[in-house]
C-alpha cells in the first residue's frame, strides 16, 4: 500500500479528486446563484393600465440586464405624473415591497402613476458577498405563498466587471471607493454612453423628463446605527411641499425627520434628479435590521419582522439613531411609513400644483398596516393580506 | 453564554486546530472554521454561502497573481538588476535623501492603487536589491517594504480603507489630502531613516560597485526600463487624466509583463508565470478561506457580538477597543475592518471631525495588513527579499507599528482641535 | 464592455495557470488549495457570480 502512495501517478489522483471536488461544488452553488437571477415579479393591480420597460424611454437598456418593467397606474381623471422607484437598492426590502404593494392595491382617480418597483434589477440578482444575507423570503398573500427576492445594494458584477479603484461620479467629479461604482444611488443623473449602472440612472432622468414626472419618491432603509433614518431627505426645491408633508405625518403619529439634501453629496436621486430635471426629488429611510454591522444572525424572522436582539442590545448602549423595543420595526411599520409619506407628500404636492394633481386611493395606509395590526401578524403576515 | 459566543469560540478552536495540530495550510484550516461554524451556529453546511464569501477578493487575487508574474518578468528580464545598479551609482553619495526617496517610491504604488501588495510586489521588489546592496539587511529592508507598502496604501490620493468608511457614512471622500499626509509621509521617513541610515553610511562603495550588474543595462540600453517606466504611466493615467478610463491593476501587470519579455534577457514566460502563481497560491487560499470566514461570522451573527462587545465599552476604553479590534480584524482584511469595524467607529465618534477620524482610523485599520494569518504586507515582503517565513518581519515591525497606532489615536483624540488647521475643502 | 471581456480572459489565464499547478503540487492539501481558488475564477469567467 505504501508504494502505491510514492507511485507518480498518485498525485494526479489526488489532484483529480480535488478536481471534482471543486467542479461539484462549483455546479451546487452556479446553480443557485442562476436561479437567482429570476425575479419574481408584482402582480398587476386593479389600476395598473400598462407595464412597460425602462428601455422605451431609453433605448440603451433594451433587452439588457438594466430594463427593468415600469408598471403604468393611469387615473381617468386629468393631472400630473408621479414616479415612486423601489428597490434602488436589493437589500432594502421595505422599499421594494412598498412599491409592490402599490402596484397591486393602488386605484388612481387623477393624473398617472409610474411604479419601478426594481429600479436596479441587476441589484437583485445577487447577493453582497460577505454580507450572508438571505437569498429568498416569502409571504402568505391573497393568492397563496409567494416568494421574493432579498438583493444586493450594487448592480451584480456579472452585469458591469471589473470596478474601478476609485469611482468618479459624473459629471460631478466627486471620488468614492470603486464598489460605489455599481451603487444606482451614487451614479445620477447618469449617461448614455457611462456604465450599465450610469445608464440605468439615465434611463430614470429621462422618464422624468419625457413624462413630466413632478414628484419622485426613492424608498429606501438604513441601518439603525446609521444617522439618517426614519427620515426624508428633500432637494431644496422640493422642501415646501416635504415640510408640509412632514407635519402631516407627524400628526398622524409618524416621527419622520426631514433633512435638505446636501449640496457637496453627489450622485444621489434627491440632489441630482432635483438638479437635472423638474421634478420634486424625495428619499424616504426606515430602519432595516438585516442591513448593518450590529446586526445578529441572518433569519427571516430579521429581514421581516426586525427582530434583532443586537440592536435592541445597541439601542441600550446609545448605539442607534432609531429607538428601538422589544416590538423591533416589522416589515409593516417600514412599509406603511413609505406609503404613508407617499400619501402626504403627494397630497402637499397636489396643494402646490392644484393643476398637476395626482390622487388615488386602496392602498393601504400607516394605520391598516401596522397600528391596527395584530401583533402576531406582523412580520409579514399583514402585509400579505394587502398583496394579490 | 450566548451562541454566537460559543459559535466564535469553535470557529477560532478550528482554525487553531488545523493550523498548528493538523499542520493544513491557514486556507484550508479557515475553511474548515468557517464549516464548523456554521454547523454550530444552525446553518448546515452552507455551500452556497461558503463559495459567496469567496467572491470577496476574487479582484484581489487578480491583482496579486498578475503583480507576481509582473515581478518575476522583471526579474528574469534583468530589469531589476539594471535599475538597482543606476540608483546606488547615481544617489550613493546622499544616503539619507535617497533612503526617502526609496521609501517614496515603495509607497507610490500603494498611493495611486490603494493596495499594499501592489506596493511591495511592484516598487517594493524593485527597492529590495538597492536597499539590500547599498548594506541594509535582509530583514530591515523586508521591513522597510511592508511598513511602505501599509502607508502608502493610506497615504494619498488614493485610501481604500477611507473611502470605505466614508460610503458607509455617507460623507463625500474629499479633503483628505493634508490629514493623510500627516498621517503617513512623517513616519514613512522616520521608519525608513531609523531602519537604513545607520547601514547605508558604513557602506563601502567601491565593494559595492563591483557586485552591481551593469551588463544588462549596457546590452539592453535604454529599453531594459521600458516596462517600469510603462507601470508607472499605466497607474498614474486614469488619475492624471480622469476621462482616460481605469483599466485597472491585474491588466496594467500583465500589459507590462507582455513588454517585460522583448526588453530584457530572454526567458520562458508560461514557466515564469506558472512559477509565480505556485509562490502566491497559499495567499490566495488564505484570502479564500477568509472570505468564507467572514461570511459565516455575519451568518451566524459572530460579526454582531464582535462589533457591538467593541462598541459597548466606555468612551476612554472605546480608544483602547479600537486600537486592538481594527488590527486584530484585519487579521482577515484592512479593507473588511475599515467596513466592519471602521464604519460603527466613525458613527461613535460624530462628536468629532470625520474627515480626521476617518483618516486616523483608515491608518490603524492599515495595521491589519501585518496581523496574521493573511499579513499580507509582511508575507510579500518576505517572498520578495527571499525569507522563508515572516515571522521576524512581524516581530521587527511591532515597534513601528505601535508607533503608527499611537499616531493615528494621538489623532482621533486631537481631532477637533487639528480642524482648523489640517481641514480644507 | 471591452474591459470586461479582458477581465475574463485574464480570469482564464489565472486558471489555466492555478490548474497547471494543480496538477504539478505534489501535497493533497496543496492541491485542495489550488482547486479551491478555481472555485470563484471558473464561475466569475463563466459570468454566473
Amino acid at each position: 500500500m505504501k508504494e502505491f502512495f510514492k507511485k507518480p501517478i498518485f498525485p494526479i489522483i489526488t489532484a483529480s479528486v480535488s478536481l471534482v471536488l471543486a467542479i461539484g461544488i462549483m455546479v451546487a452553488a452556479g446553480v443557485s446563484f442562476v436561479k437567482c437571477w429570476d425575479v419574481p415579479m408584482p402582480i398587476e393591480g386593479p389600476n395598473v393600465t400598462e407595464v412597460k420597460m425602462l428601455s422605451e424611454w431609453y433605448d440603451g437598456l433594451k433587452d439588457g440586464p438594466g430594463d427593468t418593467p415600469v408598471y403604468v397606474l393611469k387615473g381617468e381623471g386629468d393631472g400630473g405624473a408621479m414616479l415612486i422607484l423601489g428597490g434602488t437598492h436589493g437589500n432594502e426590502p421595505s422599499g421594494y415591497m412598498s412599491a409592490v404593494t402599490f402596484i397591486e392595491t393602488a386605484i388612481i382617480e387623477n393624473g398617472t402613476v409610474y411604479v419601478i418597483p426594481y429600479t436596479n434589477i441587476s441589484s437583485m440578482t445577487h447577493n453582497d458577498p460577505g454580507e450572508g444575507n438571505l437569498q429568498y423570503f416569502t409571504l402568505q398573500t391573497k393568492s397563496g405563498e409567494r416568494i421574493f427576492r432579498f438583493g444586493s445594494r450594487a448592480t451584480n458584477p456579472i452585469h458591469q466587471w471589473p470596478d474601478p479603484d476609485v469611482y468618479t461620479h459624473h459629471p460631478s467629479g466627486q471620488q468614492l471607493s470603486g464598489s460605489e461604482t455599481r451603487n444606482i444611488n451614487r451614479a445620477y443623473p447618469g449617461r448614455e454612453d457611462g456604465t450599465l449602472t450610469e445608464q440605468i440612472a439615465f434611463g430614470i432622468a429621462e422618464l422624468i423628463r419625457t413624462e413630466d414626472v413632478g414628484i419622485t419618491f426613492d424608498l429606501h432603509e438604513a441601518s439603525p446605527e446609521y444617522p439618517v433614518i426614519n427620515a426624508t431627505v428633500a432637494h431644496q426645491d422640493a422642501m415646501t411641499i416635504a415640510s408640509e408633508g412632514c407635519i402631516n405625518l407627524l400628526l398622524s403619529g409618524i416621527d419622520m425627520a426631514l433633512e435638505q439634501s446636501p449640496t457637496n453629496f453627489h450622485g444621489l436621486t434627491h440632489r441630482e434628479l432635483g438638479d437635472y430635471t423638474d421634478t420634486m426629488a424625495i428619499l424616504m429611510e426606515t430602519a432595516n435590521a438585516s442591513q448593518g454591522r450590529l446586526r445578529g444572525g441572518t433569519s427571516e424572522e430579521q429581514v421581516l419582522g426586525g427582530v434583532d436582539d443586537y440592536y435592541l442590545y445597541s439601542e441600550s448602549i446609545g448605539m442607534l439613531f432609531v429607538p428601538w423595543d422589544e416590538n423591533h420595526h416589522p416589515i409593516e411599520e417600514r412599509c406603511g411609513r413609505h406609503l404613508q409619506g407617499i400619501y402626504e407628500y403627494t397630497m402637499a404636492y397636489n396643494n402646490a400644483y392644484p393643476d398637476k394633481i395626482v390622487t388615488y386611493s386602496g392602498v393601504p395606509s400607516y394605520q391598516e398596516l401596522f397600528l391596527d395590526a395584530d401583533k402576531e401578524d406582523l412580520g409579514g403576515t399583514q402585509l400579505g393580506k394587502f398583496l394579490r | 453564554m450566548s451562541i454566537e459566543l460559543i459559535t466564535f469560540i469553535v470557529m477560532l478552536g478550528t482554525f487553531l486546530l488545523g493550523c498548528f495540530l493538523c499542520k493544513l495550510p491557514i486556507g484550508i484550516s479557515m475553511v474548515l472554521a468557517s464549516v464548523a461554524g456554521a454547523l454550530i451556529g444552525g446553518q448546515g453546511v452552507p455551500v452556497v454561502h461558503l463559495v459567496e464569501g469567496m467572491f470577496a477578493y476574487v479582484d484581489t487575487i487578480l491583482v496579486i497573481a498578475t503583480a507576481m508574474i509582473f515581478m518575476r518578468v522583471i526579474q528574469e528580464s534583468g530589469t531589476l538588476d539594471a535599475i538597482c545598479a543606476t540608483i546606488v551609482e547615481r544617489f550613493h553619495k546622499v544616503p539619507a535623501l535617497m533612503l526617502i526617496m526609496i521609501m517614496v517610491i515603495i509607497m507610490f504604488p500603494g498611493m495611486i492603487t490603494g493596495s499594499s501588495t501592489a506596493a511591495v510586489l511592484s516598487a517594493g521588489s524593485i527597492m529590495a536589491p538597492v536597499l539590500m546592496m547599498m548594506g541594509v539587511p535582509i530583514l530591515e529592508t523586508a521591513v522597510i517594504l511592508s511598513l511602505g507598502g501599509m502607508l502608502g496604501m493610506i497615504a494619498p490620493p488614493t485610501n481604500l480603507p477611507a473611502m470605505i468608511m466614508c460610503g458607509g457614512v455617507d460623507i463625500p471622500y474629499s479633503g483628505f489630502t493634508l490629514p493623510l499626509i500627516l498621517l503617513t509621509f512623517p513616519l514613512a521617513f522616520a521608519f525608513v531613516l531609523v531602519l537604513g541610515l545607520k547601514h547605508v553610511k558604513k557602506m563601502n562603495y567601491a565593494e559595492v560597485r563591483a557586485k552591481l550588474n551593469t551588463e544588462v543595462r549596457k546590452k539592453y540600453g535604454f529599453k531594459i526600463y521600458i516596462p517600469l517606466i510603462l507601470v508607472v504611466v499605466l497607474m498614474v493615467l486614469n488619475t492624471a487624466v480622469p476621462a482616460i478610463p481605469d483599466m485597472g491593476m491585474p491588466l496594467v501587470f500583465l500589459i507590462c509583463s507582455g513588454v517585460g519579455c522583448f526588453t530584457g534577457r530572454k526567458f520562458n514566460i508560461l514557466k515564469v508565470s506558472k512559477n509565480a502563481i505556485q509562490s502566491v497560491l497559499p495567499v490566495m487560499g488564505i484570502l479564500m478561506g477568509v472570505g468564507m470566514f467572514i461570511q459565516v461570522m455575519t451568518l451566524t451573527g459572530v460579526r454582531g457580538l464582535i462589533v457591538t462587545s467593541c462598541l459597548s465599552l466606555p468612551s476612554w476604553a472605546r480608544y483602547i477597543a479600537l486600537s486592538t479590534s481594527i488590527p486584530l480584524f484585519g487579521s482577515v482584511s484592512a479593507f473588511g475592518s475599515a467596513s466592519v469595524l471602521g464604519v460603527p467607529f466613525v458613527l461613535s465618534f460624530l462628536a468629532k471631525n470625520e474627515i480626521i477620524v476617518v483618516s486616523a482610523l483608515s491608518l490603524i485599520a492599515s495595521l491589519g495588513d501585518m496581523m496574521p494569518p493573511t499579513a499580507m504586507a509582511g508575507i510579500f515582503a518576505a517572498q520578495v527579499v527571499g525569507m522563508k517565513d515572516y515571522k521576524q518581519i512581524m516581530k521587527k515591525c511591532l515597534l513601528p507599528c505601535l508607533i503608527i497606532l499611537v499616531w493615528g489615536v494621538i489623532f482621533i483624540l486631537a481631532a477637533n482641535f487639528l480642524e482648523p488647521f489640517i481641514v480644507f475643502h | 464592455m471591452v474591459l470586461t471581456i479582458i477581465y475574463r480572459l485574464i480570469i482564464a489565464l489565472v486558471i489555466a495557470l492555478v490548474g497547471w499547478n494543480l496538477f504539478t503540487e505534489k501535497k493533497f492539501t496543496a492541491q485542495l488549495t489550488a482547486a479551491m481558488v478555481l472555485i470563484p475564477l471558473v464561475l466569475r469567467a463563466l459570468m454566473i457570480k
